[in-house]
């Protein structure tokens, strides 16, 4: 992948089973976020594919529901927009088509199961970080997602939050949802992640079982050097 | 009280105000539900780009003998693709390629206006008389507006996913360059829909100003929906009676309200900060960090 002249990603083979917890760690600019976004079909690769259930999705025309959760800061959280309508965003439907009762009692189902089910009418203006990262995941869920791509959704959350969000996903890998979250918390990626992708400056320098590779010397030594300069 | 009454009653009677009346609160209906997504797209500075670029169309189609409306929407749609070609194959910074393409179209306009016989023709379109509108101008007004706020209610949902993450909007199919069309056509719509009634350059203050003060009091979409259409359509029918009766030129009129309103809203909302930093710093003893000189910026 590339931005520019400048390479963001090196070729990079990735295999992901269904049902896998994927850590992905690196320094900032590391191309973190470029692979999450190369998978979910964001930024067109310079080369190669993404291969979904044998699907190739360049074009996102597969049958395989990916659900992204982009960082925080991405979105708008100055606008006063209901939790309920932000959620409902997460829905596929026809662009003229206005929500039903069906995406109501979907939107529901989905904030409740973040343990936001009462909030569904109050403006995201007026949410907590932990709130609102939860409302990013209620939206990702009401995609009933089979792959779940998360870009450092732990990124200034309390403890209580951050438990919360883990035991979430560790019930949807239970379930059978593929999960592919890129974080800086190497404590979490030990606790909730099954397999850690290590990347620097857009290599892939360690793939493997979370333990094997954060308990690789070399791997740790890059990860901290590059994050605190 | 029967003054009162009187001053805002008796102008209706005629029939001319009952013309004026009804476009420009249809004009105040349609502008503030188009200015809140303005606002929040932060699409300000093309708005009025867009304002000012519809002259060369309107000109153009005067030269010409045709529709007004429909030159001032083809001079929109131009503009609009204009932009868009600027910035994304000449990578132009987006406010330079608004700023170039807005103000040649504008000189273009005032040269297209000064090729005309009626030397009132630009003070016309500028800034418009709801006065003069006849019975169809106010039936185009009408649809026009009711084009603008279908489109307006039908797109809510997808407006709402991508103007708050349109990274996620895309993700989950939807196709975030056509939503921004679709609203940079309805927002020529509406502009176009005043350009009778308060002229282009006061059009935009109708999208603008209701949807600031919408900003400052609401507290959801709704209610900011609510509070921008109020506002609207009262700058409306209190600038047509202050211009009827102190004899000002209405669409002016109708816009300076529309502002006022925005600096009510502000002392209205924020009238205990300003309060308690004079209090703070003539008192001297204790301060609050949140107001503290240098957490606001000042030197010790």
């Amino acid at each position: 992948m590339r931005y520019g002249h400048r390479a963001a990603l090196h070729p990079t083979d990735l295999d992901i089973a269904v049902g896998q917890s994927v850590a992905i760690v690196g320094h900032n600019g590391s191309g973190k976020s470029s692979l999450l976004r190369a998978l979910c079909g964001l930024e067109p690769a310079a080369r190669g594919e993404v291969i979904l259930h044998a699907q190739a999705c360049h074009h996102r025309r597969s049958d395989v529901e990916i659900a992204y959760v982009p960082q925080r800061s991405d979105a708008r959280w100055d606008l006063s927009f209901a939790v309920g309508d932000v959620v409902a965003a997460g829905r596929r439907r026809p662009w003229w088509r206005r929500p039903g009762r069906a995406d109501r009692a979907a939107v529901a189902d989905a904030l409740a199961s973040v343990g936001l089910g009462d909030l569904a009418a109050r403006p995201v203006t007026e949410l907590s970080g932990g709130q609102a990262q939860r409302v990013l995941l209620a939206r990702a869920l009401i995609q009933r997602p089979d792959v779940m791509i998360m870009d450092e959704p732990f990124t200034g959350l309390d403890p209580s939050t951050v438990d919360t969000v883990v035991d979430l996903l560790t019930r949807l890998v239970d379930d059978g949802t593929s999960v592919c979250c890129a974080l800086h918390e190497l404590d979490i990626a030990r606790a909730a992640f099954s397999r850690t992708v290590a990347l620097a400056d857009g290599t892939v320098v360690a793939d493997g079982d979370t333990e094997t590779v954060l308990g690789a010397v070399g791997v740790e030594r890059i990860f901290t050097r590059r994050a605190t300069t | 009280m029967t003054g009162w009454w009187s001053w805002a009653v008796e102008p209706f009677a005629f029939e001319f105000m009952q013309r004026a009346l009804l476009a420009t609160v249809t004009m105040c209906v349609a502008a503030p539900l188009c200015g809140i997504w303005a606002l929040s797209r932060r699409l300000v500075y093309l708005t009025d780009a867009m304002s000012h670029g519809i002259l060369a169309g309107v000109a153009g189609a005067s030269i010409v003998g045709g529709s007004l409306l429909v030159g001032g929407l083809l001079a929109a749609v131009t503009m609009a693709l204009f932009v868009s070609l600027l910035v994304v194959r000449v990578r132009i910074p987006e406010d330079g390629a608004i700023g170039v393409v807005g103000q040649g179209l504008f000189a273009l306009g005032v040269i297209g206006v000064s090729l005309q016989s009626d030397p009132k023709a630009l003070s016309h379109i500028l800034f418009g008389n709801p006065l003069t509108v006849d019975q169809a101008d106010v039936v185009i007004d009408v649809a026009l507006a009711v084009v603008v706020v279908t489109a307006i209610t039908v797109l809510r949902p997808v407006l709402v996913a991508t103007t708050f993450d349109p990274l996620h909007a895309r993700t989950v199919g939807l196709k975030v360059g056509l939503v921004d069309a679709a609203l940079l056509v309805t927002l020529s719509l509406t502009m176009v829909t005043g350009l009778v009634t308060v002229g282009v350059l006061m059009a935009v203050t109708l999208v603008i100003a209701p949807a600031v003060t919408a900003r400052l009091l609401g507290h959801s979409l709704n209610s900011m929906t609510a509070v921008a259409v109020a506002s609207g359509v009262g700058s409306g029918v209190a600038g047509l009676l202050v211009s009827y009766h102190a004899g000002l030129p209405t669409g002016p009129t109708v816009a300076l309200v529309a502002v006022l309103q925005v600096g009510f809203a502000a002392a209205w909302t924020r009238p205990a900060v300003g309060v308690r930093r004079v209090l703070l710093r003539d008192r001297g003893g204790h301060r609050d960090p949140a107001y503290s000189p240098t957490v606001l910026g000042y030197p010790n």
